[in-house]
């Protein structure tokens, strides 16, 4: 079984670097510290969507049974989305779960998560905040996933206003990140962000 | 798979086997007094790993038969029908591929992609001309190696009936002939062929296995909802036949499953206050449910007597309201320390439900024979 499971990722990452992308998917793969079994993934953030213009990164571990178990993967970058966990990076998505297949490849799953950016699927979420915030106030939902995109993925786009909140929570002693994830979860109330932060 | 022979069961074999295959009849004076001395009496029987092999193998063979298909795809078809054989029959006439495409013994859209050619196979990515390759009715073909080392990994993991094709998206079940020609270590085929027994009891409305450690008996019963007691004849574990939790009448299945998911979890998480919350509603809309009996039963104007006893079940209806909401109330606020205390309490409600209970039903027969349309 090893023996599938090493050939299998070699072949793989050949099949991203030579493989015929659209440009828009943009997929790197490789191997971290030469072992097949753990892996790094890129894709970029798909067009349209406020994750255009960024670079996630993935986690990929390799079980010793794949590719007759799924890979396990989750974000190294941080994303608000309803079916990303916006502490741990866990996916929600059914081909990392009872939906994987052994004919499926590690293109076919980064691609798959790459359209997950793109069609949120809210009735399953991983993230029960970031799934009400997109469920109830779509635009305040997509300015934080713009914003997250922008300081986390590199993304282009700034939302200034943002930036702003998060730098009067700075002011107060607050660590960036969990100011922003606060003010994220609290739908950019600085008042309730920092009630939240100091109960 | 065997069960150690006991003399003393084995003795009883043949008049277990009339009570359970439908002489209802002969026993029904004895299913009268029972009921009459059980408030809880439910009609059921304890069979052993052999009789239900027999009994599954009943139905295989009369459906292979009708169908004139495999005992395999049989088994395939049956577990997607909860074990229904009359069922299948009826609507293989009618629709023999939709049977076919329901139990996913064909896939629904034929597969465009199916690798026809064989050359490669792509779950080891190896283009080997030596190696042989097969495929399930999609027609995704992949080496045999590889067939072997996903049932390998999926036995491991518990699957049986349900392992499916190795393609993308493809949903078509490999039925047992097809793993077993894939799988050679004798003790995979053991284990597969366990967790297929186990697979096939679970999808099976009329059986359950006795949830006591290591007891190998089977309860059979006809009804499956709501609570029904029934007592291992094996390790004489009481249960309840619904849900398989320890019995529980007259609280329902749910109920009592968040009970004890509360208890098996003793730490004070969101989960156990939730569940425990839920429970709490529950019991509520039991005595609500009660109160509502009560109200039907006054307008059905009992005579005097059956009213004078029917108050005195009232206070001591009260009397249950008052201990669970006495429990609630604790287990609410429970500490690690308060078991003791708790259990007690759990114990005085337990008694008045049990007393409760009977002459509930007592009461609630005569008034159902009174009320006849
Ligand atoms: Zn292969
Ligand atoms: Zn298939
Ligand atoms: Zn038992
Ligand atoms: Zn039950």
């Amino acid at each position: 079984m090893f023996n599938i499971a090493a050939k299998r990722i070699i072949k793989e990452i050949k099949e991203v670097i030579n493989g015929d992308q659209v440009e828009d998917a943009a997929l790197k793969l490789e191997l971290v510290n030469d072992n097949w079994m753990d892996l790094r993934g890129e894709f970029k953030g798909p067009p349209d969507t406020p994750y255009e213009g960024g670079a996630f990164k993935l986690e990929i571990k390799v079980p010793e049974t794949y590719p007759f178990n799924p890979p396990k993967v989750r974000f190294m970058t941080n994303v608000w989305h309803p079916n990303v966990s916006s502490v741990t990076g866990a996916i929600c998505l059914d081909i990392l779960k009872d939906q994987w297949a052994a004919a499926l490849t590690l293109r076919t799953v980064m691609l798959s998560i790459q359209s997950l950016l793109a069609a949120a699927e809210p009735n399953d979420p991983q993230d029960a905040v970031v799934a009400t915030q997109y469920k109830e106030n779509p635009e305040l939902f997509a300015k934080t996933a713009k914003h997250w995109t922008n300081i986390y993925a590199g993304g282009p786009n700034h939302v200034w206003e943002f930036n702003r909140k998060v730098e009067v929570l700075i002011d107060m002693g607050i660590e960036e990140h969990k100011a922003r994830v606060a003010l994220s979860t609290n739908d950019w109330d600085i008042e309730k962000a920092t009630e939240h932060l100091f109960s | 798979m065997s069960v150690d022979s006991d003399m003393e069961y084995s003795d009883n074999d043949g008049d277990e086997y009339g009570d359970y295959y439908g002489e209802q009849d002969d026993c029904e004076m004895e299913t009268v007094d029972q009921s009459k001395t059980d408030p809880e009496y439910f009609l059921f029987s304890c069979l052993r790993v052999e009789e239900v092999e027999k009994l599954l193998n009943e139905s295989i063979e009369l459906l292979s038969n009708s169908l004139q298909i495999t005992p395999s795809l049989a088994k395939v078809i049956l577990h997607a029908y909860d074990w229904n054989a009359q069922e299948i029959i009826d609507k293989y006439k009618e629709n023999p591929n939709e049977v076919l495409i329901h139990s996913r013994v064909k896939p629904r859209v034929p597969s465009l992609s199916a690798n026809i050619s064989c050359s490669t196979c792509a779950v080891c990515a190896t283009a080997n001309s030596t190696q042989k390759y097969s495929a399930l009715t999609c027609g995704h073909y992949f080496c045999n190696e590889c067939w072997a080392m996903h049932f390998e990994v999926q036995i491991m993991q518990g699957v049986s009936n349900t392992i499916q094709c190795m393609a993308q998206e493809c949903e078509v079940i490999a039925p047992e002939d097809f793993v077993l020609s894939h799988v050679a270590k004798p003790t995979l085929r053991d284990r597969y062929q366990q967790f297929m027994f186990k697979d096939h009891l679970k999808s099976h409305p009329q059986l359950r296995f006795c949830p006591g450690p290591n007891c190998q008996w089977i309860f059979r019963a006809w009804v499956r909802e709501g609570a029904r007691r029934v007592e291992c004849q094996g390790c004489e574990l009481l249960t309840c036949f619904s849900c398989g939790a320890p019995h529980h009448a007259p609280t329902d299945c749910i109920t009592i499953r968040l009970w004890l998911t509360k208890c098996a979890d003793d730490s004070e998480t969101a989960n156990y206050i939730s569940a425990h919350t839920k429970a709490r509603e529950a019991l509520k809309k039991y005595l609500h449910y009660y109160e509502r009996w009560e109200n039907h039963a006054r307008s059905l104007k009992l005579e005097e007597q059956t009213l004078a006893s029917l108050k005195s079940r009232i206070n001591q209806k009260a009397q249950l309201e008052a201990e669970i909401e006495n429990l609630s109330w604790k287990v609410e606020r429970a500490e690690t320390t308060d078991r003791g205390d708790l259990e007690n309490q759990m114990d005085i409600a337990e008694k008045r439900r049990t007393i409760l209970l009977k002459d509930f039903l007592d009461i609630n027969t005569n008034c159902a024979s009174s009320s006849k349309m």
